[in-house]
């Protein structure tokens, strides 16, 4: 527990064109607001570090383009993932319904080992705007009915709920990245070669 | 020899292994040591299978074990020739067909092998304790199409070999050789297998094949007067070129073709007004089109004649039209364009809430155009009237052009053509030319950028076969971090001055079509040494191409791309890949593999929903390279 290396999550915000994606992302990053941003052509991502259980951790935070053709180029840039952020926008009804096709796509694209268990977190954003057109309640119950998705209503413009939200990310992205750890670790480091008959102790004798 | 016994290639064995994880079968030899070996059933539909066998089988055996024995020994020698009779004692071994196999990991100092199924999961590990897996790895790497994987650089992915068209390719540029008697595939082969551990004797092998015919001349076997003058040039080729690696055992002779030196271009002057008006006659009609375009390729258009110029560049004017007949062109666009504006300005209510479709459009553009350039004085603040030309004439170009519609990208295209306009009917025509030439960007299923960052891929590759080397190991062959320069030209990267500049340079189709993929591989060309020297992988590289957005020196990059033009169209060794490309004939005489007509379906990147990391790798591969 004393030494741990450094950790590095990849989080990929997705959702419909216009929801705040950029925004949200310099928000946390960079603690600045612009209603200038430039639609996002391909994809990009600021890096952040953070603090998460008196951890140290590095969150690399990927925006993509939000409108649907540009879909299948993802899956260069969903692969490895720790966590999935959806954004959707509280004003706007069609965001909301786009969130099963954003998660399912991202599913697909980035294949994640456990697909049942990998963490998405659920941003409803622009709080700060009238009028309101989705509940909190019906976000919610879109969550439960999703494994129990964590679900924050954001404000990127007032800084609202981003910090948290983002912590919560972090924490998540942590926990599935400590996960995927223990699966791919099944080697281990140090292994006697002339000692050949005690093999069966170091657990990767069989596959069957 | 009886007729129906089945023959068993050996392509490599290997002694002493020990076997450590093994399918539910074959438990029973956990733990035990013995020896290792790929074979080939060439009758079977030359399947190739993982085999081991215990060392207590030739201990406790009979006869035929005997042989068994005799040949292990000797053909740690001859591995690759090796075609015997199967031994009874066969059916007995572990054996794992090949196929089923789609990945294997080297670890503990390439002590340790284990291969895995599609799923990940492990069927067979093997420890090597006589040395190393070196040896069965270069075999493996010599048989199989394989890659590193992106998440571990222990694990080789081992890619889909159902059409396998570099074998097709390689079977037909043989074949219209007609170098080798013996069937051409599996000569071929033979040497792909023997060249990692006999390189010496292999390539001397192959080229003794060659030399024969170019040396003992036409008067030993008929040869077509063409194949003989490629196969001498390509020996003077090699002559002038070779390089030799000294190796303990062997030399290594490689053949680096190379391109001629980078000549300097300097840029010219603009098109100047007194010129422009030079090159027209009384009735206003340009008659030498090719003259104008060639100033603009140079030195690119003064900021007084440019508005007009581009009205030709962008075909809203025409070239050879009289004054007379150019004002009537104008008149029936001008009409046009409100026809169509009218049509989705009458839109009613109702309509649209019967047209999801409309809809999204809609707010799509008013979402994009409230995020168009507004740092730029001429869309900035609130209520700009500009904001809603621009709104204006998508919104039009979405009824002009159903099919495409609104796509994210396209704001940025039409912004600087309506700040030098400054004129709704002009600007939607402008920018109709503008999409007539990129459209494609915009395909729905993307398939223009994927061919697009195809074609830059194949350009890297033949200018700096090293540089393009490294994007393949670093897993950015796929040359996703150009994805924003090529979809909207360098808007994101320059300043609206210089994107201007760029844009009637790039639509004068001069030197060659696609010249703005040479722009790109300009641009790489200058920062492969910071990308190399940091070894970036492909993160890394993409954060280093988004973060030149603003520094770079459009006319240097112009001029240099002109340059590496000049050098590939001077390159001896030019593909027809390449001609393709840059628009020149081809010759039909070199055998390229076009990666494109391998390329399944992209659908594959999307639909297959238990994509594992294998077949992953195999749909991007397959995809972009």
């Amino acid at each position: 527990m004393a030494t741990r290396k450094k950790v590095l999550l990849k989080v990929i915000i997705l959702g419909d064109s216009g929801v705040g994606k950029t925004s949200l992302m310099n928000q946390y990053v960079n603690k600045k607001f612009s209603n200038q941003y430039k639609a996002t052509i391909g994809a990009d991502f600021l890096t952040k570090e953070v603090i998460v259980d008196d951890r140290i951790v590095t969150l690399q935070i990927w925006d993509t383009a939000g409108q649907e053709r540009f879909q299948s180029l993802g899956v260069a840039f969903y692969r490895g993932a720790d966590c999935c952020v959806l954004v959707f926008d509280v004003t706007a009804p069609n965001t909301f319904k786009s969130l099963d096709s954003w998660r399912d796509e991202f599913l697909i694209q980035a294949s994640p080992r456990e697909p049942t268990d990998f963490p998405f977190v659920l941003l409803g954003n622009k709080v700060d705007l009238e009028p309101r057109a989705i509940s909190t309640k019906r976000a919610q119950q879109w969550c439960l009915s999703k494994n129990n998705i964590p679900y924050f209503e954001t404000s990127a413009k007032e800084a609202l709920n981003v910090e948290q939200a983002f912590q919560s990310i972090a924490r998540n992205a942590l926990t599935q990245q400590s996960q995927s750890v223990d699966l791919y670790n099944e080697f281990p480091d140090q292994i006697k070669l002339t000692n050949t008959t005690n093999r069966n102790s170091n657990g990767d004798s069989c596959a069957c | 020899m009886e007729d129906n016994q089945e023959e068993v290639l050996e392509i490599f064995t290997q002694d002493g292994v020990l076997i450590t994880t093994a399918p539910a079968t074959y438990i029973h030899y956990l733990n035990n040591v013995g020896t290792l070996l790929i074979v080939e059933y060439p009758n079977s539909n030359l399947t190739r299978c993982i085999e081991w066998k215990p060392l207590d089988l030739t201990i406790d055996s009979d006869v035929q074990d005997q042989e068994w024995t005799v040949v292990s020994t000797v053909e740690r020698r001859r591995t690759y020739s090796g075609s015997l009779p199967v031994d009874v004692n066969r059916s007995k071994h572990l054996k794992i067909n090949m196929n089923d196999i789609k990945s294997f990991r080297v670890s503990h100092k390439n002590q340790k092998l284990t291969f895995r199924d599609g799923k990940g999961d492990n069927v067979c590990s093997f420890i090597f304790q006589h040395g190393n897996c070196d040896g069965l790895i270069a075999v493996l790497k010599g048989i199989l199409k394989t890659i590193v994987s992106r998440r571990d650089k222990h694990v080789y992915c081992i890619l889909d070999d159902i059409k396998n068209p570099e074998r097709q390719q390689l079977d037909k540029s043989f074949a219209e050789l007609n170098l080798f008697q013996e069937q051409s595939s599996a000569y071929v082969w033979k040497f792909v297998k023997n060249f990692p551990n006999r390189p010496y004797e292999a390539t001397m092998e192959a080229f003794s094949k060659i030399t024969d015919i170019v040396y003992r001349g036409p008067e030993h076997r008929l040869m077509d007067s063409e194949v003989h003058n490629i196969l001498h040039r390509s020996l003077e080729a090699i002559e002038n070129n070779t390089t030799t690696h000294s190796h303990d055992e062997y030399e290594l002779i490689a053949h680096v073709p190379r391109l001629p030196a980078l000549k300097e271009y300097p840029r010219g002057r603009p098109l100047s007004f007194e010129q422009w008006k030079a090159l027209q006659d009384s009735e206003g009609q340009v008659e030498d089109v090719e003259a104008v375009k060639l100033v603009i390729f140079r030195g690119g258009i003064s900021s007084n004649v440019r508005k007009e110029v581009w009205k030709y560049l962008l075909d809203y004017y025409r070239w050879k039209c009289s004054h007379a007949e150019q004002q009537n062109l104008i008149k029936q666009r001008n009409e046009e364009y409100f026809i169509m504006k009218l049509q989705w300005r009458s839109m009613t209510k109702i309509q649209e809430d019967n047209f999801t479709d409309y809809r999204e459009r809609k707010s799509l553009i008013e979402k994009d155009v409230n995020r168009t350039d507004r740092t730029l004085d001429y869309f900035a603040g609130d209520n700009n009237p500009n904001l809603q030309v621009l709104y204006d004439i998508l919104m039009t170009y979405a009824m002009y052009n159903f099919d495409l519609g609104y796509v994210q990208g396209m704001s940025d295209l039409l912004s600087p053509i309506l700040y030098l306009m400054n004129n709704e009917v002009e600007a939607f025509w402008c920018f109709v030319g503008f999409m007539n030439k990129v459209s494609s960007n915009f395909d729905m299923d993307q398939a223009g950028m994927k061919e697009q960052l195809q074609h830059l891929h194949t350009l890297t590759a033949f200018y700096d076969p090293e540089f393009a080397n490294y994007l393949y190991k670093h897993d950015s062959a796929n040359m996703f971090f150009c994805f924003r320069w090529l979809l909207v030209w360098f808007k994101r990267e320059l300043s609206q001055q210089d994107v201007m500049r760029l844009w009637e340079v790039l639509w004068t189709d001069l030197p060659c079509q696609n010249f703005h993929l040479l722009i790109c591989v300009a641009i790489l060309d200058t920062e492969k040494n910071i990308l190399m020297e940091n070894n970036y992988g492909f993160t890394e590289i993409l954060k280093h191409i988004n973060d030149l957005s603003g520094n770079i020196d459009i006319s240097t990059v112009i001029s240099k791309a002109e340059g590496m033009y000049n050098q590939i169209v001077d390159a001896e060794h030019l593909t027809d890949a390449v001609r393709l490309i840059i628009g020149l004939p081809i010759l039909g005489n070199t055998s390229i593999v076009d990666s494109k007509e391998a390329s399944p379906d992209i659908s594959d990147l999307t639909t297959n929903g238990d994509t594992d990391e294998v077949s992953y790798e195999n749909a991007l591969t397959h995809s972009f390279l």
